[in-house]
C-alpha cells in the first residue's frame, strides 16, 4: 500500500509536471492580436476597409505581418466574404467592397464588417467589428473662396442632411493636410453643412496655380471615414527655376563654364602645339640627314 | 695620348653597348612574364564575369586597382626630376640616371593608363571617354594629362637616343643583326651634323621646360580626382602638394633601386659610381622629410580636430583596421630610409638600395591608404548595407592583376635596358672629352 503510495504519488507528480509545463509553453509562445477594422469613401466612389494588427509584447504596441484575415459583410457566411488578406510589413491590409456583394450593399443604409484570424502558432485567433451607417460627403466653393462641405446620410431611399459632424476642410498638400484658415475642424449645421473661408491666397501651386482642397471625417462613429478633393485655382503659380540648361560645373558636357572650356583648351592646345613642333623637329633632323 | 683617350672611348663604348642577358637575366624576363601571364588570365576572367570577380562593391568602388594607378603615376615623376629638373639646373652627375629615370617614368605611364582601363567595368565603352567627356570632370583632365605626359616621356627617351642610336649602328657584331635593323629604322637619318645637335638640343630644352609643368599637373590632377570629392581623408586643400612630394620620393627611390641593380648586374661601377649613391641618397632624405611634413599635416591638424566625420576613418588608421599597414607605411615608407641615408655610410650602395626598396614598398601601400579607408566610411552609409561591404581585401584576380602590371613595368624596364644603352653612351662621351680637355 505504501509502495502504491508512493507510485501514485511519483505519477500524479509527473503528471502535474507535464501538464504545468504545457500549460506554460502555450500561454508563453501564443500572443493575443487586436485587429482594428477601419471604412473608408473618397470622393464617394467605391468604399473600402482597413485593417491594422498589432500585439503587445514588452508592454509596447508593435503591428504583425503575415497575418491571414478573412473580411465579411453583415456576418460572417462564406457568400458574405469580401476578401481575404494578409498584413503587411506594417500590420496593415486593404479591401473594396466587391460588385458580388452589391445587392446586400444596397440593401441596406448600415452595415456591420467583421474581420476574423482563425489563429496560428504564434498568435490566438482574434476577431473584430464595425459597424457603420452609409453617408456621403460633398464639397462647394463659391466666388468669394468660401469652401462648403456637406455630410448626408442615407435614410431608407434618400439623402438626408446630418447635423454635428465634424468635418476637417483643409488643402491637399505633398504628404500632410494644411488649414484652409487658423480653424482645422468645422461642425455640420442643421442643414448638414460645414464652411470655411480660405485665407491661403499665396500658398504654392502648380504651374497653372491649381490646388486640391479637402473636406473630410475622420473615424466618425457613425460614418466611419469619409473625404472628397476638388481642385481649385486659387494658388500662387509656381514658376519652376530650372538650371539644367546652364553651363555650370554639374551640366552635361555640351554645357560646360565658358572660362572652363577656354582655359582647358588653351592649356591643351599651348602644350601639345609645342608637342607638334617637337615631332615637326625630328622630320626636320630626319630631313637634314638624309641631305647630309 | 690620342691613342689613350681613343682607347678609353672605345672602352666607354664597349661598357656601354646594350648587353646580351644572362643565364639569371633571361630567369627574372621569364619570371616577369609568367606574372604578367597570370595578370592577364585573371583580367580574363574579369572581362567574361564582369567586376564582380573583384572584392570591389558598393563601399569600395576603387580598390588596389586605383592604389596602383596612383602608385604608377607617382613613380613616373621621376622622368621630370631626374631628366627635367637637373637638366635644366645643370646638374652633371646626373647623366647616368637620366635614361634610367626615363625608362622608369614611360613604363610607369604606360601602366598607369593601362590600370585605369582595368579598373573599368566595360572598357569597350572607354571611347565614351572622349566623345562625350565633361571637361568639368577631373577624370577627363587625368585622361588628357596622362596622354599628354606619356607623349612628353616618349619624346624625352627619344631624343637623346639619337646620337647613341649612330653608335649603336656602328657594333652591329655586338648588337645583333634584328637590333641593328631596329636602330636603324628608328634613327639611321642622325649623323651628328651641327644643325641637327643644335635642333636635338634645343627641342631638349623645350622639353625639360615643358615637362615640368605637366608633370606637377599630372600628379596634381591625379590628386584632385581625391580632393574634389567631399569625404573624409580626401577632403583636403593640401592634397595636390602632399601627392606631389610623395611622387617624387617614390621616383626617386625608385632610381635607387634600379641604379643598384643595373650596377651589379652589368658591372657600371665606373659609370654608377658611390658618389652617385650619395647624392640621391641625399636626396631621398630630403624628398621624405618633405613627405613626411606634408604626412604631419594630413593626418595630425585633422586628428587634433577629430570631426565626427573623420573620427572613425582616423581612428582605423592610427589603432583600427588599418593600423598595422598605416604605421609600416610611414615607419618603412618614409622614417627607416630617413634614418639609413641621413648617415654618410647608408648612402653606400647596398644600404642606399635596401632603403630605396622600403621608400617603393611602402610607397605603394600609402596609396592603398589613401584610396580604401576613406571608401569604407562614407558620409551616407547605406541602409542595411551587407557585412562584406564593410571590409575590403582583395580578390586573387586583383592582386594577380596589380602584381602582373607591376611585374609588367619593370618587364618594359628591363627590355628597354636590353635594347638601349642604359647609360647614354654620347652625353658620357662628351662629358669625358671635357673632363680630358
Amino acid at each position: 500500500m505504501k509502495l502504491l503510495n508512493k507510485k501514485s504519488s511519483g505519477l500524479l507528480f509527473v503528471a502535474f509536471f507535464v501538464s504545468g509545463f504545457a500549460a506554460f509553453a502555450q500561454d508563453s509562445a501564443k500572443g493575443n492580436l487586436n485587429i482594428t477594422l477601419s471604412y473608408f469613401t473618397d470622393n464617394n466612389t467605391l468604399p473600402y476597409l482597413s485593417v491594422k494588427v498589432k500585439t503587445k509584447a514588452n508592454g509596447k504596441f508593435k503591428m504583425v505581418s503575415d497575418i491571414p484575415l478573412k473580411l465579411y459583410l453583415n456576418n460572417d457566411s462564406a457568400v458574405n466574404l469580401i476578401k481575404a488578406v494578409v498584413t503587411n510589413d506594417k500590420g496593415e491590409a486593404a479591401a473594396i467592397i466587391p460588385p458580388s456583394l452589391k445587392s446586400q450593399w444596397s440593401g441596406s443604409t448600415s452595415h456591420n464588417f467583421i474581420a476574423t484570424f482563425d489563429g496560428n502558432k504564434k498568435y490566438e485567433s482574434a476577431k473584430a467589428d464595425l459597424s457603420v451607417n452609409r453617408a456621403k460627403i460633398l464639397i462647394d466653393t463659391t466666388s468669394d473662396k468660401k469652401i462648403v462641405a456637406s455630410v448626408l446620410a442615407l435614410k431608407d431611399t434618400s439623402w438626408v442632411p446630418v447635423k454635428g459632424v465634424d468635418v476637417i476642410i483643409a488643402i491637399k498638400r505633398m504628404d500632410a493636410y494644411l488649414n484652409v484658415n487658423e480653424t482645422a475642424t468645422f461642425t455640420t449645421d442643421s442643414t448638414g453643412k460645414a464652411s470655411a473661408d480660405f485665407k491661403r491666397d499665396s500658398i504654392p501651386s502648380d504651374a497653372n496655380g491649381n490646388i486640391v482642397i479637402v473636406a473630410k471625417v475622420d473615424d466618425n462613429d457613425q460614418f466611419g471615414n469619409l473625404l472628397i478633393e476638388k481642385t481649385v485655382p486659387w494658388g500662387a503659380k509656381f514658376i519652376p527655376v530650372n538650371d539644367f540648361g546652364k553651363r555650370t560645373l554639374f551640366a552635361t558636357s555640351g554645357r560646360a563654364p565658358v572660362w572652363l572650356i577656354l582655359i582647358a583648351a588653351s592649356i591643351v592646345i599651348g602644350v601639345w602645339g609645342v608637342l607638334i613642333l617637337l615631332v615637326v623637329n625630328l622630320f626636320r633632323i630626319r630631313k637634314l640627314g638624309l641631305e647630309a | 695620348m690620342e691613342n689613350l683617350n681613343a682607347l678609353t672611348e672605345e672602352k666607354i663604348i664597349q661598357d656601354l653597348l646594350p648587353q646580351k642577358f644572362g643565364k639569371v637575366g633571361k630567369i627574372w624576363v621569364v619570371a616577369l612574364s609568367v606574372v604578367c601571364l597570370i595578370g592577364a588570365f585573371a583580367y580574363y576572367r574579369q572581362l567574361r564575369y564582369g567586376l564582380v570577380v573583384t572584392a570591389m562593391r558598393d563601399y569600395v568602388s576603387w580598390g588596389i586597382y586605383i592604389s596602383n594607378f596612383v602608385f604608377f603615376v607617382a613613380i613616373s615623376l621621376v622622368g621630370s626630376l631626374i631628366t627635367a629638373v637637373f637638366r635644366l639646373a645643370h646638374v652633371e652627375w646626373s647623366t647616368p640616371l637620366t635614361r634610367i629615370a626615363e625608362m622608369i617614368a614611360l613604363s610607369a605611364i604606360i601602366f598607369a593608363a593601362i590600370i585605369i582601363i582595368v579598373d573599368m567595368g566595360s572598357p569597350e565603352r572607354f571611347y565614351n571617354l572622349f566623345l562625350h567627356g565633361r571637361i568639368q570632370s577631373p577624370i577627363i583632365w587625368d585622361v588628357i594629362v596622362i596622354t599628354t605626359y606619356f607623349f612628353i616621356s616618349l619624346l624625352l627617351l627619344y631624343y637623346p637616343l639619337l646620337p647613341d642610336i649612330k653608335i649603336l649602328l656602328r657594333y652591329k657584331e655586338k648588337t645583333g643583326r634584328k637590333l641593328n635593323q631596329f636602330y636603324s629604322f628608328i634613327g639611321s637619318y642622325w649623323k651628328g651634323t651641327k644643325e641637327q645637335a643644335r635642333i636635338s638640343r634645343n627641342a631638349l630644352h623645350v622639353l625639360s621646360i615643358t615637362i615640368i609643368p605637366v608633370a606637377f599637373t599630372i600628379h596634381t590632377v591625379t590628386s584632385w580626382l581625391f580632393a574634389t570629392t567631399y569625404r573624409p581623408g580626401w577632403d583636403s586643400t593640401n592634397f595636390g602638394a602632399y601627392f606631389i612630394s610623395g611622387a617624387f620620393l617614390v621616383g626617386a627611390g625608385s632610381v635607387v633601386v634600379l641604379m643598384y641593380v643595373i650596377r651589379n648586374a652589368y658591372h657600371m661601377e665606373k659609370y654608377i659610381t658611390r658618389g652617385h649613391f650619395e647624392k640621391m641618397g641625399r636626396i631621398v632624405v630630403l624628398l621624405a622629410l618633405l613627405y613626411l611634413y606634408f604626412n604631419v599635416n594630413e593626418y595630425l591638424v585633422p586628428a587634433f580636430k577629430m570631426k565626427k566625420s573623420e573620427d572613425a576613418h582616423l581612428t582605423g588608421l592610427f589603432t583600427g583596421e588599418f593600423a598595422p599597414l598605416f604605421w609600416f607605411a610611414i615607419l618603412v615608407g618614409m622614417i627607416l630610409p630617413i634614418l639609413i641615408l641621413i648617415f654618410k655610410k647608408g648612402r653606400r650602395p647596398l644600404p642606399a638600395f635596401i632603403a630605396g626598396c622600403m621608400v617603393v614598398v611602402g610607397a605603394w601601400f600609402k596609396r592603398y591608404l589613401i584610396v580604401t579607408p576613406t571608401l569604407l566610411h562614407p558620409f551616407l552609409p547605406m541602409h542595411n548595407v551587407p557585412e562584406n561591404y564593410r571590409h575590403y581585401f582583395p580578390s586573387w584576380e586583383e592582386w594577380a592583376i596589380a602584381l602582373g602590371s607591376l611585374a609588367g613595368a619593370m618587364l618594359v624596364i628591363t627590355l628597354l635596358c636590353r635594347i638601349f644603352p642604359i647609360i647614354p653612351i654620347q652625353e658620357t662621351l662628351t662629358e669625358h672629352h671635357e673632363t680630358a680637355q
